[in-house]
Protein backbone atom coordinates (compact mmCIF):
# COMPACT_ATOMS: atom_id res chain seq x y z
CA UNK A 1 0.00 0.00 0.00
CA UNK A 2 2.72 2.44 0.98
CA UNK A 3 4.68 1.32 -2.03
CA UNK A 4 1.72 2.12 -4.26
CA UNK A 5 1.30 5.53 -2.63
CA UNK A 6 5.00 6.26 -3.02
CA UNK A 7 4.80 5.20 -6.67
CA UNK A 8 1.86 7.54 -7.23
CA UNK A 9 3.72 10.35 -5.46
CA UNK A 10 6.78 9.87 -7.63
CA UNK A 11 4.84 9.65 -10.89
CA UNK A 12 2.18 12.25 -10.14
CA UNK A 13 2.90 14.18 -13.31
CA UNK A 14 2.95 11.19 -15.64
CA UNK A 15 -0.29 9.78 -14.21
CA UNK A 16 -2.12 13.06 -14.67
CA UNK A 17 -0.55 13.61 -18.10
CA UNK A 18 -1.62 10.19 -19.33
CA UNK A 19 -5.11 10.81 -17.95
CA UNK A 20 -5.19 14.07 -19.91
CA UNK A 21 -4.07 12.32 -23.11
CA UNK A 22 -6.68 9.60 -22.63
CA UNK A 23 -9.42 12.16 -22.06
CA UNK A 24 -8.27 14.08 -25.15
CA UNK A 25 -8.50 10.93 -27.27
CA UNK A 26 -11.98 10.26 -25.87
CA UNK A 27 -12.88 13.87 -26.71
CA UNK A 28 -11.86 13.51 -30.35
CA UNK A 29 -13.45 10.11 -30.90
CA UNK A 30 -16.75 10.41 -29.04
CA UNK A 31 -19.81 10.78 -31.23
CA UNK A 32 -21.93 12.91 -28.92
CA UNK A 33 -20.92 16.55 -28.48
CA UNK A 34 -21.88 16.53 -24.81
CA UNK A 35 -19.56 13.57 -24.20
CA UNK A 36 -16.85 15.50 -26.03
CA UNK A 37 -17.31 18.49 -23.74
CA UNK A 38 -17.21 16.29 -20.62
CA UNK A 39 -14.01 14.60 -21.80
CA UNK A 40 -12.61 18.08 -22.46
CA UNK A 41 -13.45 19.02 -18.88
CA UNK A 42 -11.66 15.91 -17.61
CA UNK A 43 -8.60 16.70 -19.75
CA UNK A 44 -8.47 20.27 -18.43
CA UNK A 45 -8.68 19.07 -14.80
CA UNK A 46 -5.90 16.54 -15.46
CA UNK A 47 -3.72 19.29 -16.95
CA UNK A 48 -4.40 21.36 -13.82
CA UNK A 49 -3.04 18.39 -11.84
CA UNK A 50 0.05 18.43 -14.06
CA UNK A 51 0.57 22.12 -13.24
CA UNK A 52 0.25 21.38 -9.53
CA UNK A 53 2.86 18.64 -9.77
CA UNK A 54 5.15 21.13 -11.56
CA UNK A 55 4.84 23.43 -8.52
CA UNK A 56 2.85 26.03 -10.43
CA UNK A 57 0.00 26.22 -7.94
CA UNK A 58 -1.40 29.55 -9.10
CA UNK A 59 -1.49 28.50 -12.75
CA UNK A 60 -3.10 25.20 -11.77
CA UNK A 61 -5.89 26.86 -9.82
CA UNK A 62 -6.36 29.46 -12.56
CA UNK A 63 -6.63 26.59 -15.03
CA UNK A 64 -9.45 25.05 -13.00
CA UNK A 65 -11.22 28.41 -12.64
CA UNK A 66 -10.88 29.53 -16.27
CA UNK A 67 -11.39 26.22 -18.07
CA UNK A 68 -13.58 24.10 -15.79
CA UNK A 69 -15.47 27.13 -14.51
CA UNK A 70 -15.76 29.28 -17.62
CA UNK A 71 -14.92 27.74 -20.94
CA UNK A 72 -16.55 24.33 -20.39
CA UNK A 73 -19.76 26.06 -19.29
CA UNK A 74 -19.65 28.21 -22.44
CA UNK A 75 -19.23 25.10 -24.58
CA UNK A 76 -22.13 23.37 -22.81
CA UNK A 77 -24.32 26.43 -23.35
CA UNK A 78 -23.61 26.41 -27.07
CA UNK A 79 -24.24 22.66 -27.25
CA UNK A 80 -27.59 23.38 -25.61
CA UNK A 81 -28.37 26.25 -28.05
CA UNK A 82 -27.33 24.35 -31.15
CA UNK A 83 -29.43 21.28 -31.73
CA UNK A 84 -26.57 18.91 -32.43
CA UNK A 85 -28.68 15.77 -32.66
CA UNK A 86 -29.89 16.97 -36.06
CA UNK A 87 -26.43 16.95 -37.56
CA UNK A 88 -24.98 13.52 -37.04
CA UNK A 89 -21.72 13.60 -38.94
CA UNK A 90 -22.54 11.44 -41.93
CA UNK A 91 -20.66 8.16 -42.12
CA UNK A 92 -19.32 8.25 -38.58
CA UNK A 93 -16.52 10.61 -37.67
CA UNK A 94 -14.07 9.47 -40.33
CA UNK A 95 -13.99 11.56 -43.48
CA UNK A 96 -12.16 12.38 -46.67
CA UNK A 97 -9.59 14.38 -44.79
CA UNK A 98 -8.68 11.45 -42.54
CA UNK A 99 -5.77 10.06 -44.60
CA UNK A 100 -4.26 13.54 -44.58
CA UNK A 101 -4.79 13.76 -40.82
CA UNK A 102 -2.98 10.47 -40.33
CA UNK A 103 -0.16 11.61 -42.61
CA UNK A 104 0.13 14.93 -40.74
CA UNK A 105 0.20 13.33 -37.29
CA UNK A 106 2.69 10.68 -38.39
CA UNK A 107 4.87 13.40 -39.90
CA UNK A 108 4.70 15.38 -36.66
CA UNK A 109 5.65 12.22 -34.71
CA UNK A 110 8.60 11.63 -37.03
CA UNK A 111 9.83 15.22 -36.65
CA UNK A 112 9.43 15.03 -32.86
CA UNK A 113 11.36 11.77 -32.60
CA UNK A 114 14.04 13.10 -34.97
CA UNK A 115 14.51 16.29 -32.94
CA UNK A 116 14.41 14.67 -29.52
CA UNK A 117 15.88 11.24 -30.34
CA UNK A 118 19.00 12.08 -28.36
CA UNK A 119 16.98 12.97 -25.29
CA UNK A 120 14.55 10.09 -25.51
CA UNK A 121 16.73 7.17 -26.54
CA UNK A 122 20.13 8.13 -25.16
CA UNK A 123 20.35 7.19 -21.47
CA UNK A 124 23.55 9.21 -21.05
CA UNK A 125 21.86 12.57 -21.68
CA UNK A 126 18.82 11.70 -19.60
CA UNK A 127 19.54 13.97 -16.64
CA UNK A 128 20.64 16.85 -18.85
CA UNK A 129 17.12 18.29 -18.75
CA UNK A 130 15.94 16.98 -15.40
CA UNK A 131 14.15 19.72 -13.50
CA UNK A 132 16.21 21.11 -10.68
CA UNK A 133 14.19 21.72 -7.50
CA UNK A 134 16.92 23.81 -5.89
CA UNK A 135 16.49 26.36 -8.70
CA UNK A 136 12.80 26.74 -7.94
CA UNK A 137 13.18 28.01 -4.40
CA UNK A 138 10.55 30.59 -3.67
CA UNK A 139 8.11 28.73 -5.88
CA UNK A 140 7.48 25.87 -3.51
CA UNK A 141 4.77 27.33 -1.25
CA UNK A 142 1.44 28.34 -2.71
CA UNK A 143 1.44 31.90 -1.32
CA UNK A 144 5.01 32.45 -2.45
CA UNK A 145 4.13 31.11 -5.86
CA UNK A 146 1.23 33.55 -6.16
CA UNK A 147 3.52 36.38 -5.00
CA UNK A 148 6.21 35.48 -7.49
CA UNK A 149 3.75 35.14 -10.38
CA UNK A 150 2.06 38.43 -9.58
CA UNK A 151 5.43 40.16 -9.41
CA UNK A 152 6.25 38.81 -12.85
CA UNK A 153 2.80 39.67 -14.20
CA UNK A 154 2.47 43.20 -12.80
CA UNK A 155 6.09 44.35 -13.01
CA UNK A 156 7.85 42.66 -15.85
CA UNK A 157 4.87 41.84 -18.07
CA UNK A 158 2.62 44.78 -17.25
CA UNK A 159 2.21 45.92 -20.87
CA UNK A 160 1.19 42.46 -22.21
CA UNK A 161 -1.16 42.13 -19.27
CA UNK A 162 -2.88 45.44 -20.06
CA UNK A 163 -3.04 44.58 -23.76
CA UNK A 164 -4.67 41.29 -22.76
CA UNK A 165 -7.33 43.12 -20.79
CA UNK A 166 -8.12 45.33 -23.81
CA UNK A 167 -8.25 42.23 -26.04
CA UNK A 168 -10.67 40.57 -23.61
CA UNK A 169 -12.89 43.65 -23.74
CA UNK A 170 -12.80 43.67 -27.55
CA UNK A 171 -13.62 39.94 -27.59
CA UNK A 172 -16.56 40.52 -25.24
CA UNK A 173 -18.02 43.24 -27.46
CA UNK A 174 -17.32 41.22 -30.61
CA UNK A 175 -18.96 38.10 -29.22
CA UNK A 176 -22.13 40.01 -28.36
CA UNK A 177 -22.14 41.79 -31.74
CA UNK A 178 -21.61 38.58 -33.74
CA UNK A 179 -24.11 36.43 -31.86
CA UNK A 180 -26.79 39.13 -31.82
CA UNK A 181 -27.33 39.38 -35.60
CA UNK A 182 -30.84 38.86 -36.83
CA UNK A 183 -31.70 35.97 -39.07
CA UNK A 184 -30.96 36.99 -42.64
CA UNK B 1 10.88 14.14 -9.70
CA UNK B 2 9.49 15.21 -13.02
CA UNK B 3 11.80 14.78 -15.98
CA UNK B 4 11.71 17.20 -18.88
CA UNK B 5 11.41 14.19 -21.21
CA UNK B 6 8.10 13.26 -19.65
CA UNK B 7 6.76 16.81 -19.92
CA UNK B 8 7.80 17.08 -23.56
CA UNK B 9 6.29 13.70 -24.36
CA UNK B 10 2.92 14.42 -22.68
CA UNK B 11 2.74 17.86 -24.25
CA UNK B 12 3.57 16.45 -27.67
CA UNK B 13 0.92 13.76 -27.33
CA UNK B 14 -1.68 16.40 -26.41
CA UNK B 15 -0.65 18.51 -29.41
CA UNK B 16 -0.83 15.48 -31.74
CA UNK B 17 -4.32 14.56 -30.49
CA UNK B 18 -5.39 18.18 -31.00
CA UNK B 19 -4.06 18.31 -34.57
CA UNK B 20 -5.67 14.97 -35.36
CA UNK B 21 -8.96 16.22 -33.95
CA UNK B 22 -8.91 19.41 -36.02
CA UNK B 23 -8.20 17.40 -39.16
CA UNK B 24 -10.59 14.50 -38.52
CA UNK B 25 -13.69 16.05 -36.97
CA UNK B 26 -16.09 18.17 -39.02
CA UNK B 27 -17.99 19.63 -36.08
CA UNK B 28 -17.04 23.27 -35.43
CA UNK B 29 -17.51 22.88 -31.67
CA UNK B 30 -15.16 19.91 -31.42
CA UNK B 31 -12.62 21.70 -33.60
CA UNK B 32 -12.67 24.66 -31.16
CA UNK B 33 -12.11 22.27 -28.25
CA UNK B 34 -9.15 20.71 -30.08
CA UNK B 35 -7.63 24.18 -30.58
CA UNK B 36 -7.97 24.75 -26.83
CA UNK B 37 -6.23 21.43 -26.23
CA UNK B 38 -3.28 22.50 -28.40
CA UNK B 39 -2.98 25.80 -26.52
CA UNK B 40 -2.89 23.82 -23.28
CA UNK B 41 -0.12 21.61 -24.62
CA UNK B 42 1.93 24.75 -25.29
CA UNK B 43 1.07 26.06 -21.80
CA UNK B 44 2.37 22.85 -20.25
CA UNK B 45 5.72 23.47 -21.91
CA UNK B 46 5.77 27.07 -20.64
CA UNK B 47 5.17 25.94 -17.06
CA UNK B 48 7.75 23.17 -17.33
CA UNK B 49 10.31 25.63 -18.66
CA UNK B 50 9.54 28.01 -15.79
CA UNK B 51 10.09 25.15 -13.34
CA UNK B 52 13.28 24.13 -15.10
CA UNK B 53 14.81 27.61 -15.16
CA UNK B 54 13.61 28.53 -11.67
CA UNK B 55 11.95 31.76 -12.83
CA UNK B 56 8.28 32.72 -13.04
CA UNK B 57 8.38 34.13 -16.57
CA UNK B 58 6.94 30.95 -18.06
CA UNK B 59 4.13 30.84 -15.52
CA UNK B 60 3.22 34.49 -16.15
CA UNK B 61 3.18 33.80 -19.87
CA UNK B 62 1.02 30.71 -19.33
CA UNK B 63 -1.52 32.93 -17.55
CA UNK B 64 -1.51 35.38 -20.47
CA UNK B 65 -2.03 32.51 -22.93
CA UNK B 66 -4.98 31.35 -20.80
CA UNK B 67 -6.56 34.80 -21.14
CA UNK B 68 -6.09 34.81 -24.90
CA UNK B 69 -7.62 31.34 -25.09
CA UNK B 70 -10.68 32.60 -23.22
CA UNK B 71 -11.05 35.51 -25.67
CA UNK B 72 -10.66 33.15 -28.62
CA UNK B 73 -13.31 30.78 -27.29
CA UNK B 74 -15.77 33.62 -26.71
CA UNK B 75 -15.46 34.86 -30.31
CA UNK B 76 -15.36 31.33 -31.77
CA UNK B 77 -18.51 30.22 -29.97
CA UNK B 78 -20.29 33.43 -31.01
CA UNK B 79 -19.34 32.60 -34.61
CA UNK B 80 -20.74 29.07 -34.20
CA UNK B 81 -24.01 30.42 -32.84
CA UNK B 82 -24.29 32.99 -35.65
CA UNK B 83 -23.50 30.27 -38.17
CA UNK B 84 -26.18 28.01 -36.75
CA UNK B 85 -28.72 30.82 -36.95
CA UNK B 86 -27.94 31.78 -40.53
CA UNK B 87 -27.14 28.50 -42.20
CA UNK B 88 -28.62 25.90 -39.83
CA UNK B 89 -25.46 23.86 -39.59
CA UNK B 90 -22.31 23.53 -37.51
CA UNK B 91 -20.47 21.26 -39.93
CA UNK B 92 -17.43 22.98 -41.41
CA UNK B 93 -17.91 21.03 -44.65
CA UNK B 94 -21.20 22.87 -45.30
CA UNK B 95 -19.57 26.32 -45.05
CA UNK B 96 -18.25 26.66 -48.58
CA UNK B 97 -19.36 30.14 -49.64
CA UNK B 98 -15.84 31.05 -50.76
CA UNK B 99 -15.35 27.84 -52.72
CA UNK B 100 -14.63 28.70 -56.35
Amino acid sequence: MENALAFIGRNFFLIFGLMAVGAAVAMVFSKSAVHSVLSFLFAMLSIAGCYLSLQAEFVGVAQILVYAGGIVVLFLFVVMLVELTRFKEAGGIFHVQTPWAVVAVLGACAVFIYVFRGLIFDPASKDALVLKPELAQGLDVASQNAQAVSRGLFAEYLLPFEILSVILLVALVAAVAIAKQERA
Amino acid sequence: MVSMNGVLLISFLLLAVGIAGVLIRRNALVILMCVELMLNAANLNFVAAARHSGTVNGQAFALLVMGFAAAEVAVGLALVVALYRRRDTVSVDKIDLLKG
